[in-house]
C-alpha cells in the first residue's frame, strides 16, 4: 500500500529555501575567500572566482539579490497574517512566533535527553525550527545593512560617523561566522545526520513527509489538521524518482561544499584576526 | 643655418605675443598633484579631483571615537613613566621621530608592529609612507601634518576613496584589537560590539551543539512504538 504523505511546504516555501541555499553558499565562498585571503587556501579560493576584486563583485551582486529575496519574503510573510484575527494568527499553532509553549517543549526535551519523561508533543513548528527561521530572519538585515554600508563607505559616512564603518566590518564578519557555523554544524546535523532524518530530511525538497514521520514528530499538528477538517486537503503525492535523484545530488553537493568551507575555515582560522 | 630662428629677423610682434602668453598663462607648478607640491596646491588638487567641497568637509572631525586626551594624560599626577608624556606628545611634533637614535637604519615596523596588522596594510598593500608622507614624518596632530583631522580626508583618504569627507576620515585605520583592554579604553563601541557578538556566537553554539548531539544520541536509543 502506498504510504499517505502530508504536505508541509508549498512550492514558494521551497523556492525560498532553494534560493537561500544557492545565495548563502555563494556568499560564504566569496566572503571566506576574502576573509582568508592572507592564507594559501583563501588565495586559491579567490582564484576560483577570478581574484580578490572579482570575488567581492560577486559578493556584492549576490548580496543585493539576497536583499531583494528578503524583501519579497517579508511581503509574502505579511500575506500569511490574518489581520481580521490578528492575535490567533500571530500566536496560534500555525504561527512561527515563539510562545510559552516552546519554552515548555524545550524543558521537556532536555529532560527527555536524560531519560526523564516523554518527548514533548510538538505542533506544526518545533522550537528549534522556529529558532532556525528567526536566526536567518534576524541575521539577514544585519548583514544587509552592514554590507551596504561597506559597499558605499563614502556615502554611508555622510549619514553616520566614519568610525561606525569599523563596527560594520566587525558585525558583518561576526554575524557571517555565526551564521556559517550554525548552518554548517547544527542545521546540517538536524537535516542529515540525526537518526530520524538520516540520510536526508526530504521535507524541504519533496514538500511532503510520510504519515508515519508526522505521527512520530508532530502529533499535535496531525490532530489539529484532523480537528480542523483539513486532513484530506493536505495529502500529497510522493515525489517522482527523477526529482528525488536530483534533490539528493543537489542536497549532498551543498552539504559537501558547506562542510568543506567549514573545515578549511576552522583550520585556517588561527592565521586570521577575527575582527 | 637657414632653419634656425634668427632673433633679429623674427617680427617683434611674435616675440611680444610669446612673452605676453607666458605672462598671462597660469602659474607653473611642476610637481602638481605629487608628494612634493606645497600643501595649498595639494589641497586644491584634491578638491578638484574629488569634486566634493562642502561645508561639513571643512569642519574638523569631532566624531573621532578615541577618548584619549594626550594633555590630560601628561598632566596626571602619576603618569605611566617619566618619559611617557613626552612620547605621547610626539604626535604634535613636526618631526615625530626627532632624536631617535640610529633612526636612518630602522624600519617603521620595527617599532610600530601593531600598526601593520590592519586591512589597509595587509590587504591593500599600502606602505606607511603612502599615508604618513615622506621624511620628516610629522606627528598626526601637528598642525601642518597631512594626517591632521582637519585635512586628512582630502589629503590622504581621497587619494583612493574619491569623495571622502571628514566623517569618512573618522574610520580608524589602526584600530586596536577589538576584544582588548586598549579597545575598551580607546574605542568602547568596538569593544562592546565584539564581546556582544562573541557572546552570541559562543552562546548559540554552546547551546545548540550539545542540544543537537543529544538529540542524535537519544533518537538512537528510542524504543519503536507499537
Amino acid at each position: 500500500m502506498q504510504t499517505v504523505r502530508i504536505k508541509r511546504f508549498n512550492i514558494l516555501d521551497r523556492s525560498f529555501h532553494f534560493f537561500l541555499i544557492l545565495t548563502f553558499l555563494t556568499q560564504t565562498a566569496t566572503g571566506f575567500s576574502r576573509l582568508f585571503f592572507s592564507t594559501v587556501w583563501g588565495k586559491n579560493l579567490t582564484a576560483v572566482f577570478g581574484g580578490y576584486d572579482a570575488s567581492i563583485l560577486i559578493h556584492k551582486w549576490v548580496g543585493i539579490f539576497m536583499i531583494c529575496g528578503f524583501i519579497f519574503h517579508t511581503l509574502y510573510l505579511l500575506t500569511r497574517i490574518d489581520f481580521h484575527n490578528l492575535w490567533a494568527s500571530l500566536f496560534g499553532p500555525d504561527s512561527l512566533i515563539p510562545t510559552v509553549r516552546d519554552a515548555k517543549h524545550l524543558w521537556q526535551r532536555i529532560l527527555w535527553f536524560f531519560g526523564i519523561g516523554s518527548q514533548p508533543e510538538i505542533g506544526r513548528w518545533a522550537y528549534w525550527e522556529k529558532f532556525d527561521y528567526w536566526a536567518v530572519y534576524w541575521g539577514m538585515p544585519l548583514l544587509a545593512v552592514t554590507g551596504v554600508m561597506l559597499m558605499y563607505p563614502v556615502m554611508a559616512s555622510r549619514y553616520v560617523p566614519g568610525w561606525t564603518l569599523n563596527i560594520a566590518v566587525l558585525l558583518h564578519r561576526a554575524e557571517a561566522i555565526l551564521a556559517v557555523s550554525y548552518i554548517f554544524i547544527v542545521h546540517f546535523f538536524v537535516g542529515h545526520l540525526r537518526p530520524s532524518s538520516f540520510p536526508m530530511n526530504e521535507a524541504m525538497f519533496a514538500g511532503s513527509i510520510p504519515m508515519e514521520e508526522l505521527e512520530e514528530e508532530k502529533p499535535v499538528w496531525l490532530n489539529q489538521l484532523k480537528a480542523e477538517g483539513k486532513f484530506e486537503t493536505v495529502k500529497a503525492n510522493p515525489p517522482s524518482l527523477l526529482y528525488k535523484i536530483i534533490y539528493f545530488i543537489f542536497g549532498y553537493a551543498a552539504l559537501g561544499f558547506g562542510v568543506y568551507l567549514l573545515i578549511n575555515g576552522i583550520i585556517n582560522s588561527r592565521y586570521i584576526p577575527l575582527h | 643655418m637657414r632653419n634656425m630662428i634668427d632673433i633679429n629677423r623674427t617680427p617683434i610682434w611674435i616675440i611680444s605675443f610669446a612673452l605676453l602668453a607666458f605672462l598671462l598663462s597660469p602659474a607653473r607648478s611642476f610637481g602638481q598633484g605629487k608628494e612634493v607640491t606645497s600643501y595649498i596646491n595639494r589641497y586644491k588638487q584634491n578638491e578638484v579631483s574629488t569634486g566634493y567641497y562642502e561645508e561639513y568637509e571643512m569642519r574638523p572631525g569631532n566624531e573621532r571615537p578615541f577618548v584619549k586626551n594626550f594633555h590630560s594624560i601628561a598632566r596626571k599626577p602619576f603618569p605611566y613613566s617619566s618619559t611617557a608624556a613626552s612620547i605621547r606628545n610626539r604626535s604634535l611634533l613636526a618631526d615625530s621621530h626627532r632624536g631617535i637614535k640610529f633612526y636612518d637604519n630602522r624600519r617603521c615596523e620595527g617599532c610600530h608592529i601593531n600598526e601593520t596588522k590592519d586591512i589597509h596594510t595587509t590587504r591593500a598593500n599600502l606602505t606607511c609612507r603612502q599615508c604618513h608622507g615622506p621624511e620628516p614624518i610629522a606627528g598626526i596632530d601637528h598642525y601642518y601634518s597631512p594626517l591632521n583631522p582637519i585635512r586628512r580626508h582630502a589629503y590622504v583618504c581621497a587619494k583612493c576613496h574619491q569623495g571622502a569627507g571628514a566623517s569618512f576620515a573618522g574610520y580608524v585605520v589602526h584600530e586596536p584589537p577589538a576584544g582588548s583592554s586598549t579597545a575598551k579604553a580607546d574605542f568602547p563601541a568596538l569593544y562592546y560590539s565584539y564581546w556582544f557578538m562573541m557572546a552570541l556566537l559562543v552562546g548559540t553554539l554552546a547551546f545548540f551543539i550539545p542540544h543537537t548531539i543529544l538529540t542524535g544520541l537519544r533518537e538512537m536509543f528510542k524504543r519503536k512504538k507499537g
